[in-house]
């Protein structure tokens, strides 16, 4: 470049962009800006426990944040509560949490993942439990062995349980009053069940549904594939664990317990799979119940507590909502999911689980213990959100103002039907709960639907199972 | 803007008889500052499209050759995403999905922003025209996902709000959003619903720019409603249809937020599109060097019917 062209205007003109250039640049070199240091809890040496945001509000992060301090003091913590739609949207943020380099140190992880966590993220919590057993004597004597059972993973314990839900079932009493019906005794057969519905919508207007359900892994199908005997996928139990139930439990509570289960071949098509969707389908076409809808029945409490709804499966975390709704205590009512072969019920159980990437992991465990102490969940499930995983807190007290009358059927559901499992959930979860749904939902469209429907859906769990999460 | 604002940055163009073609043009010091001051403008937007278009895109066509959970580090896997791809029914059937959902959507989203242009820019006090025009736009600017969950629960088939009308005119309740022959319907729906604001915005002011006296000349030469606006007015917009069409097909392509929260892709697969397959098998299912390759694929077809858009538009559009 020559500088025989650059007069001396041209000069000052380029002189006058680079200072304000220079001056531009340096004004935004100086202002405050957002940093990754600045993201909470990042690189401040807090404690990061990341929990289902929906099911943590302000109150609850306050509980647990100043009950922690007053412990310890010493450990900063700070809770990140994720707002999810549900577990499996939970699950996708932390994992781009992850992704991102900007991992918590705990998750608050539900059955839906525990497999996946324990397998690919978790750190088992055996050494700790077994350091501090004296101090955990009084948790596991408080806690019914099926939950402590569902977080294990091949002999391993990866989370201590501190609240399940199980698919109960919710009556609408003034529907059972409209339908001149009694309440079901807990014995009470799929017949039985039958009959209640075709009592309740000879009763009620076209407007009414009796039976409603969400298609979703926990409490859609899963629960009738578990009275009728059978699963999704063949369950069994990993070896080990031994050290943690002659540790804890006495030997009547032992029987049976293994090192965590395990889902692996799945049986779609087996004849009493087919046999349960068929009865579902059978209900449809008789239009006692919904068609599977897809999503966490958000619009159900609204239809429910209206009348509009009869019976639905539902846990513990109902009894709140209903109160929410403006139930009044004696205007609904639970009990077991009807028997059909058997009256083994299903459940989702949720804790902390801790990630091999934490660096405060003995920090972690402190939390983990913490949070499943008496004190803490008292505090922490004052409004009946949930079903808390420590039996002695489900008292007379506890449901006297919001009910339901037969509130002990929560906690029964485990104590008197001990077979009582998790939904199946390994750690290709994502994969089988969406093959899940699909399916469901053609298989339901008729009776005549079910059976292509199923081996649809048990060719692609058969893909699903086949990878590597 | 007029021209005089815009300063001529192209160099003089040489001519035969003033210089020899080879000679090596010299730019002013007034051009060469002109040249910097523009390429100094155009930095920001250019280094915006280079971080947050083509990095990704680049990224996106790496990882789409890679096996990758998230949690391991990346492992190579050639073309096997794509062999996976073309041999997975629920990502066929969602290419399937999308593409009818692309042509019905488009199709009566441009034909009800048409209709209603045409309508508002007809006779009518101008206080009317600004509340239609409002009215029309106000959807596009709620967010989608809120839209579709108030959408979910009239659209219920047991307690929605258009069951219960039409049952008071006798017409049995309709499955929606459960059964497969009526849920992409009103995945269809609600998606026109919102998105024909902004077709209907673009067609309001190609219709303003048509000259008058077109019009006029058209009606003295005795065409009449109707025919006036397939003769006169259709091709005039041609330019205008053209954009309207191009933005959506490419926003149809692309659709994710209705299907997602109205039906989650059911029942079975009715209703699974593209962008739905890529966010469950990348951030559900922890493939995410499949859904690379999903995303890699849609790109190429959103291009190629752009592509395929424009080059028909060489006999279609008529610009004045």
């Amino acid at each position: 470049m020559t500088d025989s062209h650059v007069t001396r205007r041209t000069l000052l003109r380029y002189g006058a962009y680079g200072a304000g250039a220079a001056a531009l640049a340096g004004t935004a070199a100086s202002w405050d800006r957002l940093t990754g240091a600045d993201i909470p809890g990042r690189d401040d040496g807090s404690l990061v426990v990341a929990t289902l945001g929906p099911a943590y509000g302000p109150e609850a992060i306050r509980t647990l944040t100043e009950g922690f301090k007053k412990v310890h003091p010493d450990i900063k913590l700070r809770i990140n509560a994720v707002q999810a739609t549900d577990w499996s949207d939970f699950f996708a943020k932390i994992l781009t949490q992850i992704a991102a380099g900007t991992a918590p140190d705990l998750v608050y992880v539900a059955t839906e993942g525990v497999q996946l966590f324990a397998q690919r993220l978790g750190v088992a919590l055996d050494k700790w439990v077994k350091r501090d057993a004296a101090e955990l004597r009084e948790y596991f004597a408080d806690v019914h062995p099926s939950l402590v059972e569902s977080m294990m993973y091949e002999g391993s314990l990866y989370q201590l349980p501190v609240e399940f839900n199980a698919a109960d079932m919710y009556l609408n009493d003034q529907v059972l009053k409209r339908a001149a019906a009694g309440f079901p005794a807990a014995d009470w057969t799929r017949d039985d069940f039958t009959e209640l519905l075709r009592d309740m919508k000879k009763s009620s207007g076209s407007q009414f549904t009796p039976y409603f359900w969400t298609n979703r892994l926990w409490g859609g199908v899963v629960p009738w594939l578990f009275a009728n005997g059978t699963n999704l996928l063949a369950e069994s139990k990993a070896p080990g664990g031994a050290w943690l139930w002659d540790g804890f439990y006495p030997s009547a509570e032992r029987q049976g317990r293994g090192g965590g289960f395990r889902w692996t071949t799945p049986q779609a098509t087996d004849a009493r799979v087919e046999e349960s969707y068929d009865y579902l389908a059978s209900l449809i076409q008789e239009d006692l119940c919904t068609r599977p809808e897809g999503g966490n029945g958000q619009n159900l409490i609204g239809v429910f507590s209206t009348g509009r709804v009869g019976v639905t499966p539902a846990g513990g975390f109902w009894a709140g909502g209903l109160h929410l709704a403006g139930m009044e205590p004696g205007s609904f009512d639970v009990q077991y999911f009807p028997r059909w072969r058997t009256q083994r019920m299903q459940f989702g159980a949720a804790g902390y689980a801790l990630l091999r990437t934490s660096k405060m992991q003995d920090e972690a465990w402190e939390f983990i213990k913490f949070a499943a102490r008496r004190d803490t969940l008292m505090r922490l499930f004052e409004t009946n959100q949930t079903t808390p995983a420590r039996r002695s807190m489900l008292t007379a007290d506890r449901y006297r103002e919001i009910g339901p009358r037969h509130w002990q059927v929560f906690y029964d559901t485990l104590d008197k039907f001990p077979d009582t499992g998790p939904i199946p959930a390994p750690p290709q979860v994502a994969e089988v709960e969406q093959v899940l749904l699909k399916h469901t939902g053609t298989a339901l469209s008729s009776r005549r639907s079910v059976g292509p429907a199923l081996r649809r859906m048990q060719r692609d769990l058969e893909k699903a199972m086949e990878r590597d999460v | 803007m007029t021209n005089t604002q815009v300063p001529d940055v192209r160099p003089p163009r040489a001519t035969a008889a003033s210089a020899p073609p080879e000679a090596p043009v010299r730019l002013s010091a007034r051009d060469r500052g002109t040249r910097l001051l523009a390429t100094l403008f155009l930095a920001p937007t250019i280094v915006g499209i280079v971080v947050f278009t083509v990095v990704p895109i680049v990224g996106s066509l790496v990882l789409s050759l890679f096996h990758w959970n998230v949690i391991d580090s990346p492992r190579w896997a050639g073309a096997a995403n794509y062999r996976e791809v073309f041999t997975d029914s629920t990502v066929l059937v969602s290419f399937r999905n999308t593409l009818v959902f692309m042509v019905l959507a488009v199709a009566l989203q441009l034909l009800i922003a048409l209709t209603l242009a045409l309508a508002v820019n007809g006779r009518m006090p101008m206080w009317l025209r600004s509340v239609f025009r409002s009215a029309f736009f106000f959807p596009l600017v709620l967010s989608a996902a809120s839209i579709s969950v108030v959408m979910k629960y009239l659209f219920n088939q047991d307690f929605g709000v258009v069951n219960w009308a039409l049952g008071l005119i006798g017409i049995a309740p309709v499955p929606w959003l459960t059964s497969e022959n009526s849920a992409m319907a009103a995945v269809i729906l609600v998606y026109v619903w919102q998105q024909f604001g902004f077709s209907f915005l673009l067609f309001v002011g190609g219709l303003n720019n048509i000259p008058k006296e077109i019009h006029e000349a058209a009606s003295l030469d005795g065409a009449t409603g109707l025919r006036k606006h397939l003769h006169v007015t259709l091709p005039l917009l041609s330019p205008t249809l053209l954009v309207a069409t191009v933005v959506g097909v490419i926003n149809a392509l692309q659709v994710f937020e209705q299907p997602y929260v109205l039906t989650d892709g059911g029942p079975g697969d009715s209703t699974r599109t593209v962008v739905m397959v890529i966010y469950e098998s990348a951030f559900e299912q922890l493939r995410f060097g499949e859904a690379s390759a999903v995303g890699v694929l849609l790109f190429v077809l959103i291009m190629a019917v752009t592509a395929l858009q424009f080059r028909l538009s060489r006999r279609f559009v008529h610009y004045q």
